[in-house]
């Protein structure tokens, strides 16, 4: 027997239909015992246990917390929805089930505050559906998670989703596609969202925005066949089907008039490759704003370019002020740096601890974590809280007897950039497979702390922020910036294995196949490549993925899968 | 019209990277600078007894290697230089200047360097960081990776004299070649032009691939031939069109573009003659590294300069070269798998088609393109569809004269 409790689908006809008949008998001036009566002889308690529980069948169960094993089988074929809450133990299944509630709590809040404004926004944006999927989403970054890495993940995930929904509101309360009158809307500086959000942080009166991380970098994340309509948007606007997937969507957000219109200017960028450099002509005709755009170095791990990149940002920071009308106040930076600082501190911290035979910091509620803190919420308050929370969990953990993983076989460095369009792509390894992807190369950007003791040592440190952000160190700074670390961090994790991954339409990481394939060899280092199309699951999609690792493991490692279950399954009609 | 003198001699040069002219001038102790790029300023590359080579990979065939080595999805043009690199066909270099312009480029030169493709002990090679836009900080920071990375080493590792009487003995001579393609150039306006389009792209490939000191007399005594050259009665053409686009040193492409029965008026792509053969204004005040490194980046046309004004620019650029020579339409071509291009012909031909009225078709192309029947359709198609235009054109006019 199964039992509905987190399959999104049934829960919202389930919680649609109650609330109605609530309603209905309200309207009719029943009283509240009566409702609650006469709603329990409609809907049968049965089924409306499981809401509150999240609880399956107690054989299922059983079997499911002994043998760690089937968790495939609590998954929908497909469509990947949860037949039923995964059972992770009774302190585990309740710490899950109240985060659960949690996130929709974060949700509703942000739903009922402004109400009108975020239907519009879910009418007037196509990308606006995939957030509906958020709690079903969420669930499957953590398939299988308990104890610490469950704590972690979890806080991480919720802690995105109050970011986040603050990030919505600032947008869609400025936004004049929503409301035209907007007098909201010169309150914020458009960012590339490329570039990590510090550089704004000398205003008080204005706040930066990253454009293009809501309407269309999470939602490739959260929903991998969204991205698909977007791209042949651009591909029938005559861009070639062969470049990179993430700028060809952004240009087909903005063909599609899909951004939201906001902002007194807007800060551009040549960040992080050619191809986004190049969307960039497509969005500004569509921003019609003001525009600077912040040439960050391309070799921008030599010295002699330093100069350029601080002499840029200066540059950048006057711009600013002409556009806000404000004046840029370097103490307000100092703090915020002072603030990233600590974050990133943080995080180094967590690589130290994923250093050790029981790493507690893994996967997808890490990378989009630290994604989402670097690009936007660095030097963030909320993320800060949450940081300092994490660490002191996986701090009491390490050590100790790890609840999970239980079995292992295999430490490795996941590297390249990560597919959006299967996120949970480390969750599945582990699972299946029982590779434990202990350092995640999209956390490995700028991790280098910012000198805050003159404003000239502090715009040098945010330079670096800058030229160092998201999918910057493969596709800029010479080979070496990628590749150097890449065999150190196989030591350093003490790693047995590297998964690769071969985005194909990234020119720059393909560019070096060969060397990097012959530096494995020399070292001996078992290197299994990972095709995949970043956003595009047309080309190579979540099954042909694990494909290509399935018949790694078994053609030349030899090894059956930990899970059967997960071994092959269709999920293509997914979110 | 009658073949001109050093035609075949010409396209013999074109056979090889390391042509007759070049290795001449390795003979006479010259030293050779490989380049690939617009951001690599080629007057200042032939100071002294340096000289430059943009390079090319003729008579290319299977890229089976560079493929293995740098993937299936990248231009096939870095593609070929490596594979050519690994056949040893580069082994004449002293020197590769790069720019981090494009992620494959970059590559390209990594391969080559780390793979010790380039069998020459002092072999030395160098990435600038090249800005995409233009402001006073930008320059100076060009300027300065120039001076840093190509012309010091120059004097350091090679003992090449770069005082700036050397640097503008290079320019000036630099300048006396683009002076002749300027007169050449203005032959391309005319209605039955003394020049075929197959003819100038030959030319300038020889001027980009050969020493130019070695090249010049050819070029002057060419200049002089032209001039006095006996034209065809019959015009030899349909169309005239502008191509614009990545990278192209192959002629096959313009000999594909006349048999289709067009005439290339101008060349706007990266190799070709707009920009690179034009004159560089220079004066006795300034330092002439400086104005050359501000010229080239001036008159740089490459996609990847990202500012609204850069891009404006790029656009009227093809406009009034669309005007000046004359032409009917525009031929957008793009290396399959540059990003850059991809983009940029999306766009530009779309607002010069849609917005300017232009007629223009966007192509995509291998770094060879001579074999390729898909393009000659495509480019036949264009041309039967400007032809077509014209005599509508041509029959409208007539009507309201009439009228
Ligand atoms: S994956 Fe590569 S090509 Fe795509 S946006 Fe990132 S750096 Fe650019
Ligand atoms: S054609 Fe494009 S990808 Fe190839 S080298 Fe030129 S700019 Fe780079």
């Amino acid at each position: 027997m199964t039992v509905t409790s987190n399959n999104l689908k049934d829960n919202a006809k389930l919680f649609g239909d109650i609330f109605t008949e609530a309603i209905k008998l309200e309207l009719a001036n029943y009283d509240h015992k009566t409702i609650l009566m006469d709603l329990k002889k409609k809907f049968e308690p049965g089924k409306l246990t499981p809401l509150l529980t999240g609880q399956v069948s107690i054989k299922a169960a059983v079997n499911q917390y002994l043998t760690g094993n089937g968790l495939q089988d609590t998954i929908e074929d497909k469509t990947g929805i949860y037949k039923h809450r995964e059972w992770r133990g009774p302190v585990d299944t309740l710490y899950d089930y109240v985060k659960w509630l949690e996130l929709w709590g974060i949700l509703g809040k942000w739903l009922l505050k402004h109400p009108v404004t975020n239907v519009s926004a879910l009418l007037r944006y196509r990308w606006m559906a995939a957030y509906l999927t958020t709690p079903s989403f969420f669930d499957h970054n953590v398939p299988g998670f308990r104890g610490t890495m469950l704590r972690a993940g979890r806080m991480n995930l919720n802690t995105i989703a109050k970011l986040l929904t603050a990030n919505m509101e600032d947008i869609f309360s400025a936004d004049l596609n929503i409301n035209p009158e907007n007098e909201n809307a010169k309150k914020y500086i458009c960012i590339d969202a490329y570039m990590p959000k510090l550089i704004t942080a000398g205003f008080s009166e204005h706040q930066g925005i990253l454009a293009h991380l809501v309407p269309h970098y999470l939602p490739s994340i959260i929903n991998h066949h969204l991205p698909e309509h977007y791209l042949d948007v651009t591909e029938s606007y005559g861009v070639p089907a062969d470049v990179c997937g993430l700028p060809s969507m952004e240009s087909g957000v903005a063909i599609e008039d899909d951004f939201p219109k906001i902002g007194c200017c807007y800060i551009s960028t040549n960040m992080p490759c050619d191809g986004s450099i190049m969307s960039s002509s497509i969005l500004d005709r569509r921003f019609q704003l003001p525009t600077y755009v912040l040439n960050t170095p391309m070799r921008h791990t030599r010295e002699d370019t330093q100069e350029y990149a601080i002499e840029e940002l200066k540059e950048c920071i006057k711009f600013m002020e002409k556009h806000t009308g404000e004046t840029y106040d370097y103490n307000l930076l100092r703090e915020a740096c002072e603030r990233w600082n600590e974050q990133n501190a943080l995080r180094l911290e967590k690589w130290e601890m994923n250093a050790t035979d029981t790493p507690p910091h893994y996967g997808a509620s890490n990378w989009m974590y630290r994604i989402f803190t670097y690009q936007d919420a660095c030097g963030s308050q909320v993320a800060i809280k949450n940081d300092r929370k994490v660490n002191k969990v996986m701090r009491k953990s390490l050590g100790k007897l790890r609840k999970y993983p239980q079995q292992t076989r295999h430490r490795a460095v996941v590297w390249n950039t990560v597919a959006n369009m299967y996120s949970a792509l480390d969750e599945w390894l582990l699972n299946c497979w029982g590779i434990e992807a202990v350092f995640e190369f999209i956390e490995h950007q700028g991790h280098r702390p910012i000198d805050t003791a003159t404003v000239d040592s502090m715009l040098a440190g945010v330079a670096k922020v800058i030229q160092e952000a998201t999918m910057r160190v493969h596709s800029k700074g010479g080979y070496n910036a990628y590749t150097d670390d890449l065999w150190l961090l196989v030591e350093q994790y003490d790693c047995d294995m590297i998964v690769m991954f071969d985005q194909i339409s990234c020119k720059g990481p393909a560019a070096i196949t060969g060397l990097l394939e012959e530096e494995a060899r020399r070292r001996g280092i078992k290197m299994v490549w990972l095709k995949q199309d970043l956003v595009d699951a047309r080309t190579i999609s979540r099954r042909d993925m694990r494909d290509q690792i399935n018949k790694y493991m078994e053609a030349v490692m030899n090894e059956t899968p930990l899970d059967p279950t997960l071994r092959d399954f269709d999920d293509g009609e997914s979110w | 019209m009658k073949d001109l003198k050093h035609i075949h001699y010409f396209t013999a040069l074109l056979e090889d990277a390391n042509n007759e002219l070049v290795r001449a001038a390795k003979k006479d102790g010259g030293i050779a600078v490989g380049y690939t790029c617009y951001y690599i300023p080629e007057a200042l590359l032939n100071v002294g007894n340096a000289f430059s080579v943009r390079l090319r990979a003729p008579k290319t065939g299977s890229l089976d290697i560079s493929q293995y080595y740098m993937g299936s999805m990248n231009c096939s043009y870095v593609r070929a230089l490596l594979e050519r690199a690994f056949e040893g066909g580069y082994h004449f270099l002293d020197a590769f200047f790069s720019s981090e312009t494009c992620q494959q480029m970059n590559r390209l030169v990594e391969n080559i360097y780390e793979l010790k493709l380039i069998d020459n002990g002092t072999f030395y090679h160098s990435i600038i960081d090249a800005p995409l836009k233009i402001s006073p900080h930008g320059i100076k920071h060009y300027t300065n990776q120039i001076r840093t990375h190509f012309l010091e080493p120059l004097r350091d590792q090679f003992g090449i004299d770069i005082s700036e009487t050397a640097l503008r003995n290079a320019v000036a001579e630099h300048n006396r070649m683009c002076a002749i393609f300027e007169e050449i150039s203005e032959l391309r306006k005319a209605d039955n032009p003394g020049i075929t389009a197959t003819e100038f792209h030959i030319l300038n490939l020889v001027s980009y691939s050969c020493p130019t000191g070695l090249i010049l007399p050819y070029l002057e005594e060419t200049l002089v031939e032209l001039k006095k050259r006996k034209l065809d009665p019959k015009i030899p053409y349909r169309a005239r069109v502008v191509v614009v686009g990545s990278e192209m040193d192959d002629y096959g492409f313009t000999e594909l573009i006349e048999y289709c029965g067009a005439y290339v008026v101008a060349d706007r792509y990266c190799f070709g003659s707009m920009p690179g053969r034009q004159q560089i204004p220079i004066n006795d005040d300034e330092d002439i590294v400086e104005v050359v490194c501000r010229f080239y980046l001036e008159t740089n046309q490459c996609p990847r300069f990202m500012s609204q004004e850069k891009v404006q620019e790029r656009r009227d650029v093809v406009k009034a070269l669309y005007d000046e020579y004359n032409a009917d339409g525009i031929i957008y071509e793009q290396m399959k798998f540059c990003d850059y291009w991809g983009y940029e012909r999306a766009v530009a031909s779309f607002v010069l088609h849609e917005e300017m009225g232009i007629p223009t078709v966007a192509l995509d192309r291998e770094y060879t393109v001579q074999a390729s029947g898909q393009l000659r359709t495509r480019v036949q198609a264009f041309v039967e569809s400007l032809e077509i235009k014209k005599i509508q054109k041509a029959k409208n006019q007539n009507e309201g004269e009439k009228k």
